[in-house]
């Protein structure tokens, strides 16, 4: 049974020209065009060392090295200036800086606008801030590893300077198709919406038939969904070869979790489409209205039309950005990219679980009724 | 007996769809539900297959309590639903071989199965065809085929012949006497008349989800009492003509209207013969006439006090 509707399921998705355009030709055709748009701006390779000011009120040596080690040499990623606070905030009213990295009993950060640059310093101190934690947890745990610690410190450090935020790497486009690519996961909602209305006989009349057949119903749904998770997966390593050997597209170094993370988010967004299907009133073309508006207004909000939204987000409504599971995916690619830690990738992949745990468990929760109060 | 349904009720916030239906359907039978639109035959077949809740009522299919678990007996149900459900993106062969291979998974029995099913509807030359190349009563006998290919033992048919041409229609009604011949129980709703008199052994007439009247169209149409209506065409009409047709013995009602004199009478005999003669004798100049024993409609009409046609 499960070989026969997986089967009849495939034949029937594969040739639905709607479906194929939505979830695979559409995002082609966006990345292309995204591609033309950028191409005057990805070519200029004059990624600007960022100016900073360091304002040490602490005198830790440990911080005042790292910061050092990353503002000297050809591929130093600041230039930086010592010097107090007033002074600082001179500089930066007067835009010369982008930011004040003050150390007192804690590291912060001052910025007066948002945008890479800002992102690049807030996450230098993260990594900083992480790896001393990791080395206090270490201390306390085990005294004697004090003696490692400096050594500890200083590969964390001297891997950043060496890692992909060298000037010549970084590109400021890629944001922008790794939001475009999130979209393109969640577009898996598409098959989403299309198996509930398969299943829910109030649906569709086709369901009715297969409600009325002597198959049970979640079991007809996970084989008809199967078919529906091999296309979007199959779509989605199409697209992402597409964006990395026509486009060129950086994806960074590990390429087993970007796939991976692909299909996490496949999965998110296909369940996405199912909690839509079963959730909102309204016949198929509502449904999929809903899903690309509620697609769109989520890509959106993670830079995909406008890059800097996804800082404004982050830095206005940061608790948007983790409500925002496309924003989640895009960034989960970008921290792949980008950071040589994976903390912040995990956080992303564990908020995209709990959505798609969230979807999963509604849809469920309506679709597993078998009798129907209105037909 | 196949299906047995006792005080169904079937509610839709305050409209009794189905209102204290009891139903029984022996073996070997084509049941007939006949009622105009909104009467409540589908909701009622919904309710028989458990695909609705309902609010009150007990359903048994071949003797056991129905529900959407019981595969034993829903794998040897059909069911042609009022609209067609078929998917556009298969061929006439694979839709069939689809909906049959929910119910037979041996491949070589299923092969055999849908083949018969495309020769009994008649598309041996559309079976690669997509349905959105399939004219509508084409479209409908696929809609059929998909519903019938697994051979059950009960068919339920949801007005099958709705905007069917009349060729695609006969079609259909003799192929489902011919299911009905080689075994299967039949449920067969539809509004309209001619059909289900034509085909239905028993019937059960339904009106605002009540139950009218059931029985053999022989007994259905003894419940009322009219007997026979009479045409004659007549093109000129004197009122002393008028008198007599009116106050002949049976009559219940006689209409002219200028070119057609309807006569309806009472149950009774020779009144036919009474209106030739007194035609005859007094040199009325008619075209043709015509006499025609009672229709459900009569039925329907005389107990309802409406008509059953749109
Ligand atoms: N899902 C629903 N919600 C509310 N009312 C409904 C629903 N389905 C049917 N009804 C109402 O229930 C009544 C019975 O409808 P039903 O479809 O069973 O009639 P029917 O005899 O099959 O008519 P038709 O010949 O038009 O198919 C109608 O008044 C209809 O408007
Ligand atoms: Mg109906």
């Amino acid at each position: 049974m499960f070989y026969h509707i997986f089967k009849y399921r495939l034949k029937v998705l594969l040739r639905s020209k709607e479906m194929i355009f939505w979830t695979l030709l559409f995002p082609i055709a966006l990345s292309i065009f995204f591609n033309l748009a950028f191409s005057g701006l990805r070519n200029q390779d004059s990624f600007n060392i960022i100016n900073i000011a360091f304002v040490d009120n602490a005198n830790d040596p440990n911080f005042s090295e790292a910061i050092n080690s990353v503002s000297e040499g050809e591929d130093r990623i600041f230039n930086m200036i010592r010097t107090d606070l007033e002074n600082a905030e001179k500089l930066l009213e007067n835009d010369e800086i982008s930011g004040i990295i003050v150390s007192d009993e804690n590291i912060t950060l001052t910025v007066n606008s948002s945008g890479i640059n800002q992102s690049i310093i807030k996450s230098f101190i993260d990594q900083y801030k992480q790896v001393t934690s990791t080395a206090t947890r270490i201390l306390s745990q085990n005294p004697q590893a004090a003696a490692d610690l400096p050594a500890e410190i200083a590969t964390r450090i001297s891997y950043t300077k060496s890692d992909p935020m060298g000037k010549s790497e970084l590109d400021i486009v890629l944001n922008y198709f790794y939001a475009l690519i999130a979209m393109t996961c969640f577009y898996g909602g598409f098959f989403g919406v299309e198996e509930i209305n398969q299943i829910q006989a109030n649906l569709s009349k086709r369901a009715a038939r297969v409600n009325v057949a002597p198959i049970h119903k979640l079991k007809s749904f996970i084989y008809s969904l199967s078919a529906s998770a091999l296309i979007q997966l199959i779509e989605i390593t199409v697209f992402l070869t597409f964006l990395i050997f026509v486009l060129g597209v950086k994806f960074g170094e590990n390429m087993g979790l970007v796939i991976l993370t692909t299909f996490i988010g496949s999965l998110t967004g296909i369940s996405f489409g199912s909690f839509i299907g079963a959730v909102v009133k309204g016949n198929e073309n509502t449904k999929t209205g809903v899903l690309i508006g509620v697609t769109m207004i989520g890509s959106f909000l993670s830079g995909m039309m406008f890059g800097e939204m996804k800082y404004i987000v982050q830095t206005n409504a940061p608790i948007l950005s983790y409500l925002n599971p496309i924003n989640l995916l895009g960034d989960a690619f970008y921290s792949l990219y980008i950071y040589d830690t994976y903390n912040r990738y995990y956080t992303n992949i564990a908020g995209l679980l709990v959505f798609t745990i969230i979807f999963s468990i509604s849809t469920y929760l309506i679709i597993r009724r078998r009798k129907y109060a209105s037909i | 007996m196949i299906v047995e349904v006792k005080n169904l009720v079937k509610r839709y916030g305050d409209l009794v769809a189905v209102d204290d239906l009891d139903l029984e359907v022996m073996e070997g039978e084509i049941f007939g539900l006949l009622g105009p639109n909104g009467s409540g035959k589908t909701t009622a077949i919904n309710c028989i297959l458990s695909l609705l809740k309902f609010d009150n009522g007990e359903i048994k299919v071949f003797g056991k309590p129905m529900s959407p678990e019981a595969y034993d007996i829903k794998k040897d149900i059909g069911i042609v639903m009022q609209e067609v459900a078929v998917f556009n993106e298969l061929t006439v062969y694979e839709n069939i071989d689809y909906f049959c291979g929910l119910y037979i998974t041996d491949k070589s029995e299923r092969k055999k199965l849908v083949e018969e099913a495309i020769a009994f509807v008649g598309l041996g030359d559309f079976k690669k065809f997509y349905p959105k190349k399939l004219s509508g009563g084409l479209l409908r006998r696929l809609n059929i085929a998909c519903g019938i290919s697994h051979k059950p033992k009960l068919i339920i048919l949801d007005e099958p012949t709705v905007a069917v041409d009349p060729q695609s229609r006969n079609k259909i009604l003799e192929g489902i006497v011919e299911l009905n011949k080689n075994g299967a129980t039949v449920i067969y709703t539809s509004h309209y008349m001619e059909e289900v008199e034509q085909i239905c052994s028993r019937i059960m007439i339904l009106d605002n989800g009540k139950v009218i009247a059931t029985g053999t169209k022989e007994e259905l149409k003894e419940m009322i009492s009219l007997g026979e209506k009479i045409t004659l065409q007549v093109f000129e009409m004197e009122d002393t003509h008028m008198n007599f047709f009116k106050t002949m013995e049976n009559a219940v009602s006689v209409d002219y209207d200028g070119k057609f004199l309807v006569m309806k009478f009472q149950k009774g005999n020779s009144n036919l013969e009474q209106v030739l003669d007194y035609v005859k004798s007094h040199k009325i100049n008619f075209g043709k006439i015509h006499t025609e024993m009672p229709t459900l409609n009569d039925v329907f009409l005389e107990i309802t006090g409406k008509e059953l046609r749109d």
